[in-house]
């Protein structure tokens, strides 16, 4: 019995420290994001394993994505999509693979299909069309999921409003992607033009112009040169929707 | 209870200074330093991460890599060497029991990683400082949002780290305790760090409803009895601010550690008294 008795010591021990292991886990796990991700399970056998063992990750995201490259030239997408899904799951936080992995898949992968299917004069318009559509949404998968893990998400924005725009056709969802971007506190100039743009090309020319007037009113006005290509195009949009001189926006000191 | 703290005491001395003269040690330190040094110049490989994660990937992935390798077999062979060597007959000839032989064992081990982790760890908060530095200058002339790092938080990884390599060497201890050769010990305690670091998968998997007890009983025994060594992987978080570690998720990461620490020299402990020498 004795001898039985010295073997509770270590099992107490082994359940204490499991059970505090739980806890820990649990408090700890929302840290570790680049673990447990589905993407990694079909790369696991080509050198992947270490990085989710633990340390190095970036370097093997690195060299995953070198790899998925070689793959990009040869025009595979099964391996490539594979292998840019696995760098952006080895290293969520970096906007870059997530990124060039959304402009590869939106924007090249249809074509690949196309040609993998005898090519453009064979393939039917309507397929082709799906095809475009179906890999622009994925992309579009992508870089949402990319949103909720990279620091930078602006890039992602506007990548996803020009998969929106040009490869799905869906204005108002490229719009709203284009306002998010815009309106983010590291927005680039260009992204408020652009969403006014499609806004009046989409036949909301009124809430087009209301939007950019606020826009370059609240953030472009003060700031470098008062951005006159912005307040040239908020005239021509002032001309088309003949809007009362009393209305429009009033003449700056500098515009020609 | 002085006595035996004595005894440990001076079998961890004999130990540490043991290990520290190997040539192996050597081999693995320079090749880490060299892991560390090395990052600032293959910066250019590098796609978009930010440039202190990457130096910081690699001092990571250095103590990751090469203090596991030296955890498992150095511990494996200062264990074995003192059986193979017939010393350990010499030395529980002595008023020294079993137990504190174990124990002053991994006490020696330890301190040696303790010694490897921590020159690592310095070694690449120089790094990561003086790259740091540069990059300040830098964006304070574009204007952009400069990459820090923390000080402490790196001080926190290493202790992690630290504590992990001193798991991995009392799962080691408690194999060779029951293995007849330095080959098994090693293949086996290799396995299990493994294992430990992908325990988390069943630690996952417990945490979700299942319609089959043998199922649900499977992954609680599997949690029980291997570590979770994953969970001391937060140096993204800790150094880089990656993510955020609620406040006393270290300590809880600390405790567990420690009791899976004492958990397996007392296994190896129990193990190594019925052990023929």
């Amino acid at each position: 019995m004795r001898r039985h008795l010295r073997w509770i010591a270590p099992a107490v021990l082994l359940l204490a420290a499991g059970t505090c292991a739980e806890i820990s886990w649990r408090a700890v796990r929302p840290a570790i994001p680049e673990i447990g991700r589905k993407e990694l399970e079909p790369t696991l056998g080509q050198g992947v394993l270490l990085g989710v063992l633990g340390g190095l990750r970036t370097v093997i995201a690195d060299l995953t994505w070198i790899r998925s490259y070689v793959l990009w030239e040869r025009k595979d997408r099964p391996g490539c999509e594979t292998l840019m899904r696995a760098a952006c799951a080895l290293d969520p936080h970096s906007r870059y693979f997530w990124e060039n992995s959304a402009y590869a898949i939106g924007f090249d992968m249809a074509h690949w299909d196309i040609r993998r299917r005898g090519g453009y004069d064979k393939v039917p318009a309507e397929t082709q069309r799906r095809l475009f559509h179906a890999y622009a949404r994925k992309g579009i998968a992508l870089l949402e999921d990319g949103m909720g893990h990279a620091k930078v998400t602006t890039p992602l924005l506007l990548t996803a409003a020009q998969l929106a725009e040009l490869k799905l056709q869906d204005h108002p969802l490229a719009i709203a992607y284009y306002r998010r971007a815009a309106e983010a506190p590291d927005g680039p100039w260009f992204a408020a033009r652009i969403c006014a743009q499609v806004m009046w090309e989409a036949g909301r020319q009124e809430e087009a112009y209301r939007w950019f007037r606020d826009y370059w009113t609240e953030r472009m006005r003060g700031r470098e040169d008062g951005f006159p290509d912005d307040l040239q195009r908020l005239r021509t949009m002032e001309e088309a929707l003949r809007i009362t001189p009393g209305r429009r926006i009033e003449r700056q000191a500098w515009e020609r | 209870m002085n006595a035996s703290f004595r005894r440990i005491d001076w079998i961890a001395r004999i130990t540490f200074l043991e290990a520290v003269r190997q040539r192996f040690f050597a081999f693995l330190l320079v090749l880490g330093v060299a892991m560390v040094l090395s990052s600032v110049s293959f910066r250019v490989f590098d796609f978009g991460h930010g440039e202190l994660k990457f130096i910081a990937d690699f001092g990571f992935g250095g103590m990751f890599f090469f203090g596991s390798v030296l955890a498992v077999v150095m511990t494996a062979q200062l264990f074995f060497s003192e059986i193979d060597n017939k010393t350990a007959l010499t030395l529980l000839a002595k008023p020294l029991s079993r137990w504190e032989f174990l124990f002053g064992k991994f006490a020696g081990a330890w301190a040696m990683l303790g010694v490897f982790v921590f020159v690592l760890a310095g070694l690449l908060g120089l790094v990561l400082w003086s790259r740091e530095t540069e990059l300040l200058a830098l964006a304070e002339q574009t204007g952009r949002i400069p990459a820090t790092f923390s000080l402490s938080g790196l001080a926190w990884y290493a202790l992690l780290q630290w504590l992990r390599l001193g798991v991995v060497i009392a799962v080691v201890l408690s194999i060779s305790a029951l293995a007849r050769t330095f080959l098994f010990a090693v293949v086996v305690g290799s396995l299990a760090v493994v294992a430990g670091q992908l325990q988390w998968i069943a630690q996952d998997a417990v945490l979700k409803p299942t319609d089959s007890p043998l199922y649900e009983a499977f992954l609680w025994l599997t949690t029980r009895l291997l570590p979770n060594l994953q969970q001391f992987n937060l140096g993204d978080a800790l150094v880089l601010g990656s993510a955020g570690v609620p406040a006393g998720a270290t300590g809880e990461v600390v405790l567990s550690g420690l009791l899976y620490v004492a958990a397996y020299l007392a296994l190896g402990a129990v193990v190594f008294r019925r052990r023929e020498i």
